[in-house]
């Protein structure tokens, strides 16, 4: 299985894998997709966010929250006319923990291969 | 975490991903080019058919219809040729994938749509019917518009609403205007595509999602 190609992960490889690796906010299942999709786009929208994870208003917010608290997205918001938007963008601290919780995926994948550790 | 579940979340990360790709994979200028060539096909058609409806067609001489035909099949393969330009384009200025899987998804469900217009197409003018060619343009509209709604299924909301925007001319050009070909594919095909282009464009200045 392959590392999805568009980010290029910058951690050094190679390193053993310790229990406790794993970035606890990036790894729950809805902020993972939240700062998978920002990964790849300059920044998205709260509705298309919601409409392409298939997420509730509450708990979109709630993540999004937990996220921007961790320092890994900036929430912005605006008005289009009257209209409040907001929108959200990955900063260069949540690039990296993405690309280390990849690297860490990797790293799994390739232990169990070897010898199989749970880290849980 | 089990190796299991580190392979699935990996897949799943793709999977948004490339989901998440396709916004930015939107060729808006290419809808613009292709809506503008549209125009200019109507404004020809018009100068051959003397006339706002296809099924005059048969009304010209033999050479004249191979002309318009030849006219609209250009059109056609030059729009797809600019659409897929303007995408490998795209791709590369944001070094992605011109063909993530969504996009291949996207494009499956669109051919079966085209095809089967082409194919009632070519029927309708080989019956030479005018009471059938009248039917052409609205026919274009729905199978298209059928087929970037399903598209867009696998992309963000604009692609379908394009869809939609499509189906409901289409629907209104079979009831209510079936005589008035031109003018139908001049809104939809060059106008509405025109619209849709200038919308994502807009939004990918703004960097937000179309």
């Amino acid at each position: 299985m392959s590392e999805p190609s568009n980010v290029p992960s910058k951690e050094p490889k190679g390193e053993p894998l310790r229990p406790g690796d794993i970035d606890g906010v990036i790894h729950e299942r809805v902020r993972l997709s939240i700062v998978s999709a920002l990964a790849v786009t300059a920044q998205l929208s709260f509705g298309e966010l919601k409409s392409m994870l298939g997420l509730t208003d509450g708990n979109l917010s709630v993540h999004a929250r937990t996220l921007e608290e961790a320092g890994y997205i900036i929430v912005e918001k605006s008005f289009q006319g009257r209209r409040p938007h907001t929108a959200m963008r990955l900063t260069p601290k949540g690039r990296k923990a993405f690309a280390r919780y990849l690297e860490t995926l990797r790293q799994i994948v390739e232990q169990g291969h070897r010898g199989g550790q749970d880290y849980s | 975490m089990e190796v299991d579940e580190a392979q699935a979340r990996m897949r799943e990360i793709q999977r948004i991903m490339e989901t998440a790709t396709l916004f930015t994979l939107l060729p808006g200028t290419a809808a613009i080019v292709g809506g503008l060539l549209v125009l200019l096909g109507c404004g020809a058609s018009y100068g051959l058919l003397h006339s706002l409806n296809f099924a005059d067609i048969m009304q010209l001489p033999m050479p004249g219809r191979i002309t318009l035909c030849l006219l609209w099949s250009t059109i056609a393969i030059v729009s797809v040729i600019v659409n897929v330009l303007y995408t490998a384009r795209l791709a590369a200025r944001q070094r992605i994938a011109i063909n993530p899987r969504p996009a291949q998804v996207a494009m499956f469900s669109l051919t079966p749509c085209v095809v089967v217009a082409a194919v009632l197409t070519l029927q309708f003018l080989m019956d030479g019917e005018p009471r059938e060619i009248r039917y052409i343009a609205p026919l274009w509209m729905l199978l298209y518009g059928t087929g970037i709604y399903t598209a867009g299924l696998f992309s963000v909301r604009a692609p379908r609403l394009l869809g939609l925007a499509f189906l409901l001319l289409g629907i209104l050009a079979l009831f209510a205007f079936p005589d008035y070909g031109v003018i139908s594919v001049g809104l939809s095909f060059g106008l509405l595509h025109i619209v849709f282009g200038t919308y994502i464009l807009m939004k990918q200045r703004q960097g937000a999602a179309p």
